[in-house]
């Protein structure tokens, strides 16, 4: 008999089993793969991952109505359009006891006033990389340190046709906005076409757009200057390094200003696996797993806790980890309305057109 | 017997046909009303209507038309990306007749081969093969440093050839040749000879017999080709993004942006149906003209 119960018991947990799987929908390259075997071994459970590239393409996905993700990572404003949407979930934070880790500066941010429906999970800073030496062989390693790199034909005339910029209407935008000491935000159309003219002055030096392949052109020394996330160009001077190249990736923050991504936990209202959802954010606000996040990923961390634990020459590095005195300068993008957006858009077609 | 055989035919059209209603007419009236709605704020679509004081009021627009119709922009992309997908047809034309001519007058035996080897490419996936083409044209390369050495030992600037129109008609070539090769095969596999030789035996000379007799006769051929060549190239979005530079924006990058980047559907909607209008005009354009040449055959 006891046999018999034995074996009904390991026969009804099979299926228990394999139900138990946690869909996490996140950025490419950010999660090991170590971590998430940790956090499998740990909830005795399955996490399937999938990805995507961009926030909007996240989006389109939600609204076209897809099923069966548990948690996704939405930069600040795809937080609020996902609440927009009515998709995210009310966090019940005594189901996260990590969360005292995360470092208040990060916490209470304009799309989620009192993070009542999402919690950061990683932050990349919109940055300069650049080969360093080319750069002072050049003699214009001084700029490094402006947008001006990017956008001043007197500059640009030294490294044309190596310099590769982001495919993002936001993002370069944004940048240029900077350079001319505008906010980041703005959407005064005055603002927007003087944004267009400067990138239009500056596009016939450039390579090309690309959201992909920049890591890959900078550790190869195609490109000599690249407009990039934060933590990919992590990997880009960990890359060159290692391939033993004959020069030095490097990166930093604009003296103009920069944006800053926080990327954030969301729970879906739909999700099947709600209580998985709160084990594994619970588990990567742990501060080890968080540096452990750093360390592989490049990412900056909004985890208190975690800091101890960072690699040191991570740590170290502003556009990672930006100081106090970094803070004001960093923007965040908010999310514009469906009109902004066409006129956004529009002027993107003429920018790629001409 | 007769009605046994419509019942055939019935039984064996309905499936493809209930599936096209399903897969593209449906979808196609989707997209179309979709065309006259106003874009969500996070998202997707606008509510088709809402309700004022216990009435129904429909919440449709033109705006989305009047757009391409104002903006010059919008029409100016379309006549790019039609010469890209015009250029790329040509430049399949020009590399595939030879090939097909060819792989045709080649032995029975070795044909097979021939084909199989055409459609080889098939066998790796699609963005694999535009990526090994960003590392042949990359500019450290052997076929690149090759190609400037030649370049500046005449005297000229090196070359890019990464990130440039070249490369996205390159990759555009590459990719769309084997649907020139095959209908063209297909069409000069069955020339009559013998008219060959006749015009030989009355004095006319290699040019006279190509021109006069196996270039008309492979119209249809061409035909058939360029448009399995030309549709698909015009809609393409993927070979620009990778290997184009900062001017190379086609048609379907603009319907992508509208949907992965700027929560416009309507307006990818209105893009979309711009597009396949052009393309259902070409296609019956291209129709009409195989069969005047199939009748002059």
């Amino acid at each position: 008999m006891k046999k018999l119960l034995l074996s009904l018991a390991l026969l009804a947990s099979v299926p228990a089993f394999a139900a138990d799987t946690l869909h996490l929908y996140n950025w490419n390259n950010y999660l090991s793969a170590d971590a998430a075997k940790r956090f499998e071994a740990q909830c005795k459970c399955k996490l399937v991952q999938d990805y995507y590239g961009d926030n909007e393409e996240m989006l389109a996905k939600m609204a076209a109505g897809a099923k069966g993700y548990d948690i996704v990572v939405p930069t600040g404003y795809a937080v609020q359009a996902l609440m927009g949407q009515g998709k995210a979930e009310k966090l019940d934070k005594s189901k996260i006891a990590n969360a005292k880790n995360l470092n208040p500066a990060y916490l209470n941010a304009f799309f989620d006033k009192g993070n009542q429906y999402s919690l950061p999970y990683a932050l990349t800073t919109t940055v300069l990389g650049y080969n360093e030496t080319a750069l002072k062989k050049l003699g214009i390693a001084d700029k490094a340190n402006s947008w001006a790199l990017i956008f001043d034909p007197a500059v640009l005339a030294k490294i044309k046709g190596k310099v590769i910029v982001l495919d993002s209407q936001r993002e370069l935008v944004a940048a240029a906005l900077m350079y001319l000491g505008k906010p980041a935000n703005s959407t005064n159309p005055a603002d927007w076409k003087a944004a267009r003219d400067v990138i239009l002055k500056a596009k016939p030096y450039w390579a090309t757009f690309n959201n992909q392949s920049y890591i890959k052109e900078l550790t190869v020394g195609n490109m000599l200057v690249a407009m990039g996330y934060s933590n990919d160009m992590v990997q880009a001077r960990e890359d060159a390094k290692k391939a033993k190249r004959p020069f030095v990736v490097s990166f930093g923050l604009q003296k103009e200003g920069n944006t800053m991504s926080v990327d954030n936990f969301v729970v879906l209202k739909d999700a099947p696996r709600k209580d998985l959802a709160y084990q594994f954010i619970n588990f990567m606000l742990d501060g080890k797993n968080g540096a452990e996040l750093t360390n592989s990923m490049g990412t900056g961390s909004p985890n208190a806790a975690s800091m101890a634990f960072v690699n040191k020459e991570i740590a170290k590095s502003t556009a990672v980890f930006p100081t106090k005195a970094d803070m004001p300068r960093l923007q965040q993008l908010q999310d514009l309305n469906s009109r902004q957006r066409r006129e956004l858009n529009r002027l993107w077609a003429e920018i790629k057109l001409k | 017997m007769k009605l046994q055989n419509r019942l055939g035919k019935y039984l064996l059209s309905w499936p493809p046909l209930v599936y096209l209603v399903l897969f593209f007419l449906i979808p196609t009236c989707i997209m179309f009303v979709a065309a006259f709605r106003f874009p969500g704020d996070y998202g997707g679509l606008a509510p088709m209507y809402y309700i004022e004081e216990g009435r129904v009021v429909w919440d449709l627009t033109l705006e989305n038309f009047q757009r391409i119709v104002e903006e010059p922009i919008y029409l100016e992309l379309f006549l790019k990306s039609a010469g890209y997908a015009g250029l790329t047809t040509l430049v399949c034309i020009l590399m595939a007749y030879p090939l097909a001519w060819l792989i045709a007058r080649s032995q029975k035996k070795h044909r097979d081969l021939m084909l199989l080897l055409v459609i080889l490419p098939f066998w790796s996936n699609f963005l694999i093969r535009i990526y090994a083409w960003m590392i042949i044209l990359g500019p450290q390369s052997a076929f690149t440093k090759a190609v400037n050495w030649v370049w500046t030992g005449m005297g000229f600037e090196p070359l890019q050839l990464l990130f440039t129109p070249f490369a996205v008609i390159v990759g555009m070539v590459y990719v769309h040749l084997p649907f020139m090769v095959l209908p063209l095969y297909a069409n000069l596999e069955k020339h009559d000879m013998s008219l060959l030789a006749a015009a030989q035996d009355l004095g006319a000379n290699a040019w006279q017999r190509f021109w006069k007799i196996t270039w008309p006769l492979s119209l249809p051929g061409i035909f058939a080709g360029s448009a399995l060549v030309f549709i698909p190239a015009l809609g393409m979005f993927a070979i620009p993004d990778i290997l184009g530079g900062t001017d190379s924006i086609m048609i379907g990058n603009l319907i992508k942006q509208q949907i992965l980047d700027t929560r416009d559907w309507p307006f990818g909607a209105v893009l979309s149906i711009m597009l396949t209008a052009g393309v259902l005009g070409i296609a019956a354009l291209g129709s009409l003209v195989a069969r005047g040449g199939v009748k002059r055959g």
